[in-house]
């Protein structure tokens, strides 16, 4: 569900005619509107908005506006409205970014601000862009953001912001580069001239110079000041004297003359501002509800005409604001009242606001009467919205302004505030809520009504469990949720039971993880939502690629792709759907056709993506690019993910680490495998976690390639973690993970010499044959050739056997022979190299070893041949880069 | 007897500030800064003084100000009578 879009946001205020007419600072707007950014940075009062409205509105083409304000400061709020905002110019624009802050979960920063960069790079005209008010948004996140986006700043956008307090915008950065216009407070002061020409036009006053200059001195040219010293002047037959009062006090300028302009109205008037002061926007409708006052339109209509600082927020105009800062000044002179009408008016304004349906500014003026009960009554049913539009972080401040013992008396505020808290990665503070909660609910025995708020309440432990490595205990909560959550809430109980298939598949146990996602995804389609019915697929055709059926995988697939296939729209998920079919077809040596998928999958883009998923699937793609030779852009695709990795509750089985470690040893760069494979401590015979088995298996193939280099290693850690491995892949039914350990334990036992070899890879081929398993044995390359040969000679693998041997003929249509299959060197010729690569020469070698100068150059053009190079500074690049020391 | 210089600031510590702004501010504005004092000075400025506040509360501070559009003169660490 979307942020809530607030369209008078986008609303550029009105200018009125006979404004004064302020070319010089035109000329630098003008000149702004082809840098990257306008900064109008000044205090409150000085006229920023008036005049870049004033301007705005003036150009062939206005400005997109975007009115900012405190609530912004979440960041996907924020960049909705900021696309809304450019969308009043290009309707098309964004198209991307607005799916993914509409879809269900939010995606990482760094890809909304990727796809809006690529927008903002497709831009056809010039654009200027006005974020008003800057300095209420007071958001690091935002700050980040915006910061971002002005480096890279496509030449078509440009910024103009207006704000009270300087930005953290690495401005010295754009100023340096030319790309910043600054107006400040000395800019935008009313200069004597301007001074009159705003009295006369504006406010229709015509003053002797002397009293101009008096006040010019007492205002320093402030436009605020001076507006309200005219409001306060009309009428008045003394201006003169006025302004000598004026001028001789030394109060607040703007204390003093709000204070005169307050006075100069009717009782009706006065009343009116001072009550509808504690609201932030203001309608008819809600002025009568704050007054009482059947009038309320026709005094909004008076004050707009009569200037009282108040603006119109739409063309229509049904809302209006005051000024903040005279809305300030009239909140300090009711403040003078007494607490009690303060919190009347707020009172009947949350009121107004819940009547409307307008929930967050109920909430809002709900704590501002000091009313705990309402506020946490509101906010306590505010929570499913908020939360489902990404707002989580603006409810989580609200109830934690509450008392906590008014937290605890309410289940749903104990419950959604862990949520929140888990949404805000507060992991240990969410768990302490999450007990608070449970003893709550255990002091209320079963109590019916309160089942489904339990089940909430679990289906949170569940998630903090997993997301905090405990799968044990998340299966417990994920299964206490199911027990209350109602039968019918099939949505609701989607979350456990996709908690309770991620914590079986963590532990290994693959039958059940799969039957329960099933499930889950049944009752999503049922309920009619596509989306989240599908979003589980990719999983269940991993689980069962894991179970070694990978037919079926590719089945679930393509009937899914079938489903999607039949919505108009892209249907998010889908890329991933496209991926996970590459790679099944890849397998079974369809390459043409993994290729074509995962074309589909680059074709349909982001929005064909799950929000979460974008780095879970370049690793799947990664997977697919390296198995179709391209390795290197699998290490590139690796990069990309790492750099949008979110932490969700997903088990990492296959963390990027060890797929790089293994395209690394595929690189021939068996060094950077080797100290992945040492920080990590494997291969370890005592660790039989399927949660590590990947891992395992990746270290097992960089002790295979060092026996490679070094004929004499021992392989005993090896074989023992294998057969480890092996039976936790027996005992869990997980056929897929047996065949290529078995794969491994044959080529072990070649290179130790055993002739079980051909057994064991016999079994592989018994598993694999009827799924129609091919690269997993070919991509072994010449290693695995003898053994295969060895399988046909005694007749233990059939026709699948003998395909598989042809498959693999180097002479054939095999991927060319991995550069790591270097010959092992012998114990002299490492001594050899060794020396190489110091600095002594080839007869101080030969001295050091005792040997003729003669035998070294044997020995070195034997290195040289095995290493394939043809130099000795070459030799010893190509052994830094093999790992050989 | 000398006394003992004053620590640094810090933020978890709370120290009493002056701060200074342009312009007689009315007692209405008591309100809008909880636990600070008003004092008009002569020279037609007025000083926020009251109980110690800590860092946070003194940005607080600064941004209402800064809010008010009041010309502010200066910030300054006052003697704290009870260390």
């Amino acid at each position: 569900m979307p942020s809530q879009l607030v369209t008078t946001k986008l609303y550029a205020p009105p200018h009125r005619s006979a404004l004064v007419a302020r070319p010089h600072l035109a000329e630098r707007l003008d000149a702004g509107a082809s840098r990257a950014l306008t900064l109008l940075s000044a205090p409150a009062g000085f006229g920023k908005t008036t005049l870049v409205a004033e301007w705005s509105a003036a150009r062939a083409t206005p400005a997109a506006w975007l009115s900012l304000d405190e609530d912004d400061g979440e960041l996907s709020r924020f960049l909705l409205h900021l696309v809304a905002a450019l969308r009043t110019h290009d309707a098309g624009f964004g198209e991307a970014v607005l799916a993914a802050l509409n879809a269900p979960q939010a995606p990482p920063t760094r890809w909304l601000l990727a796809e809006l960069l690529n927008a903002l790079d497709a831009l056809e005209a010039d654009l200027v862009l006005v974020l008003d008010d800057y300095h209420t948004v007071d958001s690091a996140d935002v700050d980040a953001a915006l910061g971002y986006l002005l480096e890279r700043l496509p030449p078509k956008l440009h910024l103009v912001i207006t704000t009270r307090e300087d930005p953290d915008l690495k401005l010295a950065g754009l100023r340096a580069r030319g790309e910043l216009v600054e107006l400040r407070a000395a800019d935008l002061r009313f200069a004597r001239d301007e001074s009159a020409a705003f009295l006369r036009e504006v406010m229709g006053l015509e003053l002797a110079p002397e009293d101009l200059a008096a006040l010019e001195s007492r205002t320093e040219g402030w436009v605020a000041g001076l507006q309200l010293a005219a409001l306060s002047m009309r009428g008045r037959d003394d201006v003169s004297g006025f302004i000598r009062a004026f001028a001789g006090d030394h109060r607040f300028v703007v204390d003093y003359l709000v204070e005169e302009v307050l006075q100069r109205q009717s009782d009706e008037v006065r009343d009116f501002l001072l009550a509808t002061s504690v609201v932030d926007r203001l309608c008819a409708a809600l002025g009568q509800a704050l007054t009482g006052n059947r009038e309320a339109g026709a005094l909004l209509d008076t004050l707009e005409r009569s200037n009282l600082f108040v603006t119109p927020l739409d063309d229509r105009r049904a809302w209006y604001r005051y000024h903040p800062l005279f809305a300030d000044m009239l909140r300090a002179r009711l403040g003078q009242q007494g607490p009690e009408p303060v919190a009347e008016l707020h009172a009947r304004a949350s009121r107004w606001f819940e009547a409307e349906g307008e929930v967050a500014e109920a909430v809002d003026h709900a704590l501002a009467a000091g009313d705990i009960e309402r506020s946490a009554r509101l906010i306590e049913g505010a929570w499913q919205a908020m939360d489902s539009a990404f707002r989580s972080s603006t409810w989580k401040a609200w109830v934690e302004r509450l008392p906590e013992a008014d937290i605890r008396s309410r289940p749903g505020l104990m419950v959604g505030h862990a949520w929140a808290l888990l949404n805000a990665g507060e992991m240990e503070a969410a768990e302490r809520r999450l007990q608070d909660a449970d003893e709550l609910f255990e002091a209320a025995g079963d109590d019916v009504e309160l089942r489904p708020l339990a089940g909430t309440a679990a289906s949170a432990g569940a998630y903090l469990a997993l997301a905090t490595g405990d799968p044990a205990a998340s299966v417990a909560q994920a299964r206490r949720a199911l027990e209350l959550l109602p039968p019918d809430d099939a949505v609701g109980r989607g979350v456990p039971l996709g908690l309770l298939s991620l914590a079986h598949w963590a532990n290994g146990d693959l039958a059940e993880a799969y039957a329960v996602m099933a499930d889950a995804m049944d009752g999503y389609l049922a309920a009619g939502n596509l989306v989240a019915g599908l979003s589980g697929t990719f999983a269940l055709a991993d689980i069962l690629t894991s179970q070694g059926r990978l037919r079926q995988a590719a089945r679930t697939l393509e009937d899914a792709l079938v489903r999607v296939g039949a919505v108009d729209d892209v249907v998010p998920g889908t890329a991933e759907l496209h991926v996970g079919l590459a790679e099944t077809l890849r397998e079974r040596g369809e390459l043409e056709a993994a290729e074509a998928h995962l074309r589909s999958a680059e074709a349909l883009g982001e929005p064909a993506v799950l929000p979460g998923d974008e780095a879970r699937l370049r690793v799947a793609i990664a997977r697919v690019e390296a198995g179709l030779g391209r390795r290197e852009r699998a290490l590139e695709l690796l990069d990309e993910a790492d750099r949008l990795r979110i932490r969700t509750p997903m088990p990492e089985l296959r963390p990027g680490e060890a797929w790089r470690a293994r395209w690394w040893l595929e690189l021939g760069r068996l060094a950077e495998a080797q100290a992945w494979m040492r920080e990590r401590g494997l291969p370890d015979p005592d660790d039989a976690r399927y949660l590590r088995e990947f891992e395992q298996l990746v270290a097992v193939r960089v002790r295979l390639a060092e026996r490679r280099r070094v004929a004499e290693a021992d392989l005993d850690d090896v074989l023992q973690t294998l057969e480890r491995l092996l039976g936790g892949a027996r005992e869990g039914d997980r056929r897929g993970s047996a065949i290529e350990i078995l794969v491994l334990r044959a080529l072990a036992q070649q290179a130790a010499g055993d002739p079980d070899a051909a057994a064991a890879l016999a079994e592989a081929l018994e598993l694999a044959g009827p799924e129609g398993y091919l690269r997993t044995f070919v991509d072994e390359g010449p290693a695995l050739r003898p053994v295969l040969r060895e399988v046909v000679r005694r007749k233990l693998g059939g026709a699948y056997a003998r395909r598989l041997l042809a498959a693999s003929d180097p002479d054939g249509a095999a991927p060319p022979p991995l550069p790591d299959d270097v010959e092992p060197l012998t114990e002299r010729e490492r001594e050899v190299l060794r020396l190489l690569a110091s600095e002594l020469s080839g007869p101080e070698i030969a001295r050091h070893l005792g040997v003729s100068l003669n035998t070294v150059r044997t020995h070195s053009k034997n290195v040289y041949g095995k290493l394939g190079v043809s130099s000795r500074r070459a030799a010893v690049r190509r052994a830094e880069e093999l790992g050989l020391r | 007897m000398p006394r003992p210089p004053a620590p640094n600031p810090r933020p978890s510590r709370s120290d009493r500030y002056e701060i200074r702004v342009d312009g007689h501010l009315s007692d209405r504005w008591a309100d809008s800064f909880p636990g600070l004092r008003l004092r008009r000075d002569a020279d037609g400025t007025t000083v926020l003084i009251g109980e110690p506040i800590d860092q946070a509360a003194l940005h607080g501070v600064l941004r209402r100000i800064r809010d008010l559009g009041l010309p502010l003169l200066s910030v300054q660490r006052a003697p704290n009578a009870h260390p």
